[in-house]
């Protein structure tokens, strides 16, 4: 069914989202993107609207890429009219299997539609329906991840900005912790390393979604990321500014000694959205 | 199946003045939504974009920080935002799991614009309330 594709064949942007079309642009450059299938917004309502026919041709379709899934919403206006829809738009972690997947998706599909959403399309001048694809990966189970700007946000300056923390970077998107942060110059050179305090991992559970693990204070306070991790994402950040352009914002994540892509998006400076 | 009990959306006034086939209509643009218990379904003060109709488990009522009567399987709010995108009039909080069928006006206006029979008809329904409400 072409409301379902492989993430490497993802193009139309009016059909899969930003999110979509940007991991399956990495992927086709060969960048470290883990294994996914993108779903079309009207897919996704199909499958929200408990559509037998819709349900059974997505379960079958992603039923070899196996578990656990991380499923993320790819809202196909959100870059756009300007609006960021980062908070209104759910990501779902540690989604078992393809048997979970109608009810994420569901509950993706109403996080769009939500009083809030509807508030803040709103609030930005969008008056049109939303339409909301998905992006299904299989989830990582990282020792380490986080976040990185291929040039500083703030003062413009070119250099790298990375934060980085234990377990899933949600720990870090969600500021449930105070990360390790390094600057690192254009050459790769590490500028600046200061360490953060990373009392809470967020990590996978058995049992579907996530939790947050304590960390031992020793750990906390340990710079998470070796220099030789430093120059592996100091490469991928000159990888994707090659195959996007300058100043992207970057989402990350090193499994069982692996570093990944997850997310490559232009820079939003404060204020701009 | 997909979509909402027909008896149940039968029962609501709003639809009252509706034939079985018209309520059958609505019926099918319903969509399943969970709720977790403690979670906040809609915020007294937000924009209202969606009707709901409760399936199974019981949500909260406060207005204004006071407790009203609970909901229950069958009960339903939220039928007017499809109309006019008002604001909610309460905070409604799961108070176990529950599940409910949600309507959003993006999927009911459209309905409405096609189907100029039904649309009437809620006129009907709108006007006996507001003629009620003026007699109170």
């Amino acid at each position: 069914m072409t409301g379902v594709l492989s993430l490497e064949e993802v193009s139309d942007t009016s059909v899969f989202g930003s999110k979509a079309v940007g991991l399956g642009e990495a992927l086709r450059a060969g960048l470290p993107v883990p294994t996914g299938f993108a779903l079309s917004g009207p897919t996704v309502e199909a499958v929200a609207a408990g559509d037998e026919r819709a349900i059974e041709a997505v379960t079958a379709a992603l039923r070899p890429l196996g578990g656990p899934l991380a499923v993320r919403s790819s809202a196909v206006d959100e870059d756009g009219a300007n609006a960021s829809f980062a908070g209104q738009h759910v990501t779902l972690l540690n989604v078992p299997s393809v048997e979970e997947l109608p009810a994420a998706l569901r509950e993706i599909w109403w996080s769009a539609n939500s009083d809030s959403a509807i508030t803040y399309r709103k609030r930005v001048g969008l008056f049109t329906r939303p339409s909301v694809a998905v992006v299904v990966q299989l989830l990582l189970d990282p020792d380490t991840a986080g976040v990185m700007f291929t040039q500083n946000p703030v003062t413009g300056a070119d250099e790298r900005m990375i934060e980085a923390s234990w377990g899933l970077g949600e720990a870090v998107v969600a500021g449930l912790v105070i990360p390790d942060s390094y600057r690192l110059a254009r050459s790769g050179q590490v500028l600046e390393r200061r360490p953060g305090l990373k009392r809470i991992a967020v990590r996978t559970a058995a049992s579907g979604g996530t939790f947050e693990d304590e960390v031992s204070s020793e750990l906390a306070e340990r710079p998470c990321l070796s220099d030789m991790e430093l120059d592996e994402l100091h490469e991928l950040a000159s990888r994707c500014e090659q195959v996007y352009g300058p100043a992207r914002d970057i989402e990350w994540a090193i499994a069982g000694g692996t570093l990944f892509l997850l997310q490559c998006r232009a820079v939003t400076r404060a204020g701009s959205a | 199946m997909a979509g909402a009990p027909v008896e149940a959306l039968q029962r609501v006034p709003l639809f009252a003045e509706l034939s079985a086939d018209e309520v059958q209509q609505i019926a099918l643009l319903f969509k399943e939504r969970h709720f977790s218990r403690g979670e906040t379904v809609v915020r007294e003060g937000s924009d209202g974009a969606a009707f709901f109709l409760i399936e199974s488990g019981e949500a909260g009522v406060s207005v204004a920080g006071a407790e009203r009567e609970s909901l229950r399987p069958g009960d339903y709010f939220g039928e007017i935002a499809l109309i006019d995108e008002g604001v909610r009039s309460a905070t409604i909080t799961a108070t176990s799991d529950l599940v409910c069928y949600g309507l959003t006006f993006w999927e009911f206006r459209p309905l409405l614009l096609e189907n100029g029979a039904i649309g009437l008809k809620l006129l009907q329904s709108l006007a006996r309330k507001l003629r009620a409400a003026e007699v109170t």
